[in-house]
């Protein structure tokens, strides 16, 4: 092609132009020319004739220049516009964002790859940060929350951070203390609502007076308990929670008075509170807890406490110790096992939680910022095409701040639109993940529901995504020197050697960030692989369980109950497709009730030496059976057993058998209460341990009795069944209420279903490590890709020389392939440093793997590597494939 | 050599007519310009670079036309003028003199148009 340009700005000497001007006009005039010229060739006018053609249009070249001296055209705006004059602040910051939305319309390819990396880094973070929201950040709906806090026993001695508070403890705590403004404990129980015709469980909540004073909370309608109905023998009075209100009197203002029947007794509404009155969780109606002062039954209460303004938890912690061992040498010498503890009311709602929210807003916060690295990768290129631009903004006079101000609008703009996607797509993951969770697993207190610091959030986040991509690329572009960039013909515009660095700097930190997070979701999808072969120790499968609750006030006698119970058992062994029914106060994640055995022959313990509590349950002769346990030695209970006062017996599992008598057979030996008192009981038969408290928990010692030997009001049962246990439930719900229409039956769950919910948290997070963890290496392998495509793109001449200089296509794919992976490598090592560091972190959540399992390691890494080059060799290829003799041509 | 100076100036006054009437319709660039007057006259009339870009910047400085770098890929960037609304109403005011003028002319001379 003739270079026009020369004879044009040779012509237009005279005029005396503006360098930028001049350079517009020489390149318009050029492609005038240039027009001119392929015309005359395509007629077959010959090379010579037909560039001297095309010149002789610049003839009158003096006409020219002088036309141009005077013609005063303005030089129309570059893309990125001009600021008016006199223009307000405002004016000119929505002008620059009407000209960035403007620029990026005009790539649209590029704009929606970064609204769509961005949407997914912040979509990520939008939803584990509302679940993070309302975990830790949302106020509890109290007044002055922080003053409340959680007030227990523990006992490190029986292997137990909550005992629960004793009934004498919490009386002498009330009494003496002088650093709580108020003290309240309570029980969360059920109990039985019924009138002439149906019956329904509620959940009913038995609380000292002083509780809604507490919590700070005040009746809708009605008043708080009294002191003198908080007693022994006081009257019955109930306060009803707001949707129990609702739903029993559909919001009646006259209810005041009326009466209830719970548990065959009756109770007199004195209130009804409001909605907010969730302590303790799910409660539906609360009434006093009448405790009595010489009552010194087990550790069952719970307890919250107002601290007295400008008092710490720690100093009101060693006011209550105080006040607690002082009752040792009173005669209550348990206290020197047992001792306070205080702990926040979020802390010991949420328990793990608190770790696993904060890892996974970790995790999601690396794929935000894989996606902000790559953005800024994508700008940094783009701001090195448009230097050009930039360098005629420059020579016009545009300031460096006014350029960095419009490259941000343009980052603002993206972030922004990626913001909104994000926010979106975010909403959706959060339902997912919420529909995921079960409703009963968490404190009512605890909604997912868009909020202002929610709000505040996701714009903090778009806003830094904003500036971190946009403005490292903008010092870069607008140090752009004008002369240079203006003189080189803007279709080949390289890379500095910083840029570049830059650029290969982003990839290994991609790379690195996106091993962490697999390295990461490998080994808590290993540990939930390994949580789901857990042998559970009985047979889930075919299983329903549900508790029916015998009503102290008309089965008073132990008789009664027993008789009842072998009532129901009989009738629904008789359902068609029933195979075994029984009978327990707790089948497996069906609560712990703890309790202490003394063995014969045991070693008194030291002073040191620790007790662990055991796990009591007490079943009929059928659980076993119908729950599906296994014996390692002995024989489940029979009709006989317990009925004689002289032989009691009892069952216990492996790790119990282990912890008293180690290797030795358990059959025929005794064990008893630590009551002297209380009688020997032989063992009978020891079970396989159960995984009662979850696939992925520890199992304590257990000691099985038989319903004979203690009755019990309140129990599971426990049907097998050869078809779908769901199919059970209707035949069973009408043997039940032909036999006690009163009794309503509660808690009706498949063993397998209760089994999966008790995994929930551990599948959700599993499953989120390995979502994000595969949006990370996407980005990371899209990153790889862009940026040595783009080192591609920008060696075509090089590359060309090389091979027209007789390198070898295969040399050329090598020598890309080699400097792409150096990249991986070295971004690689450092993933591996942070994951071997950083997998410590993650112990807590993990089970059955270690946190460096090497099989683990070699999988990912290895899988990395693969990614990586399967990201290098697409460029590396194209790379080999490039004709010397165009790409010396490329310009 | 001696028309020549006429020839300039009534190509002048009539060019602005000309250029705005042929970016009326859409914007085109100036090489198209050039070749649409060279063609549409019949070869008669025919703008040099010299003359024609002077011109085009002028009726751009006066807000007539309004000149925009396109990108096409593959291809040089191109200026493309379009009509602004100003100049839609000078090449209404143009044309209205023009015809009367050529009709003046017309009555004088007796030459027919077709």
């Amino acid at each position: 092609m003739p270079d026009w340009e020369s004879a044009i700005s040779q012509r237009l000497g005279p005029a005396n132009l503006d360098p930028v001007r001049e350079a517009e006009v020489v390149e318009e005039l050029s492609q005038h020319l240039d027009d001119r010229y392929q015309e005359l060739r395509a007629n077959g006018v010959s090379d010579a004739e037909a560039r001297r053609r095309a010149l002789e249009e610049l003839k009158d070249s003096d006409l020219l220049a002088r036309e141009l001296a005077r013609s005063a055209r303005p030089i129309a705006p570059p893309s990125l516009g001009t600021l008016p004059e006199s223009s307000g602040y405002f004016y000119g910051f929505l002008h620059d964002l009407k000209i960035a939305c403007r620029n990026l319309r005009f790539k649209p390819a590029f704009s929606l790859m970064v609204i769509g990396m961005l949407g997914l880094g912040i979509a990520g973070n939008a939803a584990i940060f509302s679940i993070f929201n309302a975990l830790f950040l949302r106020p509890l709906p109290f007044p002055e929350a922080e003053r409340l806090i959680d007030v227990d026993e523990t006992a490190p001695k029986w292997n137990l951070k909550y005992v629960g508070t004793a009934n004498p403890d919490f009386f002498q705590w009330q009494k003496a203390n002088t650093t709580f403004d108020g003290l309240a404990f309570y029980t969360n129980g059920s109990a039985n609502l019924s009138d002439k015709d149906s019956a329904q469980r509620v959940r009913a909540a038995q609380v000292t007076y002083t509780l809604m004073d507490v919590l700070g909370i005040k009746p809708v309608l009605g008043r708080n308990f009294l002191p003198e109905e908080d007693r022994p023998k006081a009257t019955k009075v109930v306060l009803l929670g707001h949707d129990l209100w609702q739903r029993l009197f559909q919001g009646d203002r006259n209810v005041l008075g009326r009466t209830l029947k719970l548990d065959e007794e009756t109770y007199s509404i004195v209130g009804v509170l409001p909605r907010e009155a969730v302590i303790p969780d799910q409660a539906e109606l609360w009434v006093p807890l009448a405790g009595d002062p010489k009552d010194s039954g087990g550790w069952y209460l719970s307890g919250i406490g107002r601290l007295k303004r400008g008092i710490s938890p720690e100093q009101a912690l060693a006011d209550l110790t105080r006040v607690h061992k002082a009752e040792i040498p009173k005669g209550r010498t348990v206290n020197e096992i047992t001792s306070p503890i205080l702990t926040p009311l979020r802390d010991r709602a949420l328990g793990d939680f608190r770790t696993v929210s904060r890892i996974l807003l970790g995790a999601v916060s690396v794929v935000l910022l894989i996606a902000c690295v790559n953005v800024a990768a994508l700008m940094l290129v783009r701001g090195s095409m448009r230097a050009k631009e930039i360098a005629i903004r420059t020579a016009m006079g545009a300031s460096r701040g006014r350029i960095i101000r419009q490259l941000l609008s343009e980052g603002l703009v993206l972030a922004v639109a990626g913001g909104v996607v994000g926010v979106l797509v975010g909403d959706l993951f959060l339902r997912a993940m919420v529909s995921l969770m079960p409703k009963d697993n968490l404190p009512r207190w605890i909604t997912f529901e868009l909020d202002g610091r929610f709000a505040l959030f996701c714009v903090a986040i778009t806003g830094a995504a904003a500036i971190l991509f946009a403005l490292a690329p903008s010092i870069q572009a607008s140090r752009v020197d004008p002369r240079g960039s203006l003189q080189d013909n803007g279709s080949r515009t390289t890379l500095s050697r910083a840029k570049r660095a830059t650029l290969g700097a982003f990839v290994v930190f991609e790379v690195a960030l996106a091993l962490l997070l697999t390295i990461s979701s490998g080994l808590l999808v290993q540990a939930f692989r390994k949580v789901l072969q857990v042998d559970p120790g009985f047979r889930p499968e075919h299983v329903l369980t549900y508790r029916v609750t015998l009503p102290q006030a008309t089965y008073k006698k132990p008789e009664l109950a027993n008789a009842f119970f072998d009532r129901l058992t009989e009738r629904l062994r008789a359902v068609p497709g029933v195979q075994a029914v029984g009978l327990a106060t707790a089948p497996p994640l069906g609560g712990h009730w703890g309790n202490f055995f003394v063995a014969e022959g045991d070693k008194p313990l030291g002073p040191n030496e620790k007790e662990p509590v055991v796990l009591q349950i007490v079943a009929s002769p059928g659980y076993f059976d119908a729950i599906g346990m296994t014996f390692v030695g002995g024989r489940p209970f029979n009709e006989r057993d317990g009925e004689s006062k002289d032989a009691p017996v009892a069952i216990v599992n492996e790790s119990f058998a282990k912890a008293h008598w180690g290797h030795a057979s358990a059959l025929g030996k005794r064990i008893r209460y630590h009551d002297p008192k209380s009688h020997w009981m032989e063992i009978i038969g020891v079970t396989k341990d159960e995984k009662h408290y979850g696939l992925d928990q520890e199992m304590r010692p257990s000691v099985f009795m038989p319903l004979r030997q203690i009755s019990r009001n309140s129990l599971a049962v426990v049907m097998r069944g050869s078809i779908d246990p769901q199919s059970l439930v209707a035949p069973a719900r009408e043997i039940l209420r032909q036999m006690d229409p009163g009794l309503p039956m509660f808690a009706v769950r498949t063993m397998s279903e209760q089994l999966n919910r008790s995994l929930w948290a551990r599948r959700a997070y599993s499953w989120l490590f390995g979502a994000f963890s595969t949006i990370a290496l996407l980005m990371a392998a899209a990153g790889l890709y862009g940026v040595v495509s783009y080192a591609v793109t920008q060696r075509t001449q090089e590359i060309g020389i090389r091979m027209a200089l007789g390198a070898r296509p295969e040399q050329v794919l090598r020598h890309v392939l080699a400097g792409g992976m150096v990249l991986v490598a070295i971004g690689l090592s450092a993933g591996l440093a942070g994951a071997l560091a950083g997998g410590q972190l993650l112990k807590t959540m993990l089970f059955g793997v270690s946190p460096r399992d090497p099989m683990i390691y070699a999988a990912v890494i290895s899988g990395v590597i693969c990614i990586g080059l399967l990201a290098n060799f697409v460029p590396a290829r194209r790379a080999a494939s490039v004709d010397p003799i165009r790409a010396l041509r490329f310009e | 050599m001696t028309n020549q100076p006429l020839d300039r100036e009534l190509k002048k006054g009539s060019a602005e007519l000309l250029i705005l009437s042929l970016v009326e319709q859409r914007a085109r660039h100036g090489y198209e310009i050039s070749k649409l007057i060279d063609s549409k006259s019949g070869g008669t009339l025919r703008f040099q670079v010299a003359s024609l870009y002077p011109l085009l910047y002028r009726l751009e400085s006066r807000g007539w036309i309004q000149g925009r770098w396109v990108e096409k890929a593959g291809q040089r960037r191109r200026r493309y003028y379009r009509l602004t609304a100003q100049g839609r109403q000078v090449l209404i005011a143009q044309r209205r003199g023009w015809q009367q003028f050529v009709e003046a002319i017309r009555r004088i001379t007796g030459i027919e148009y077709a």
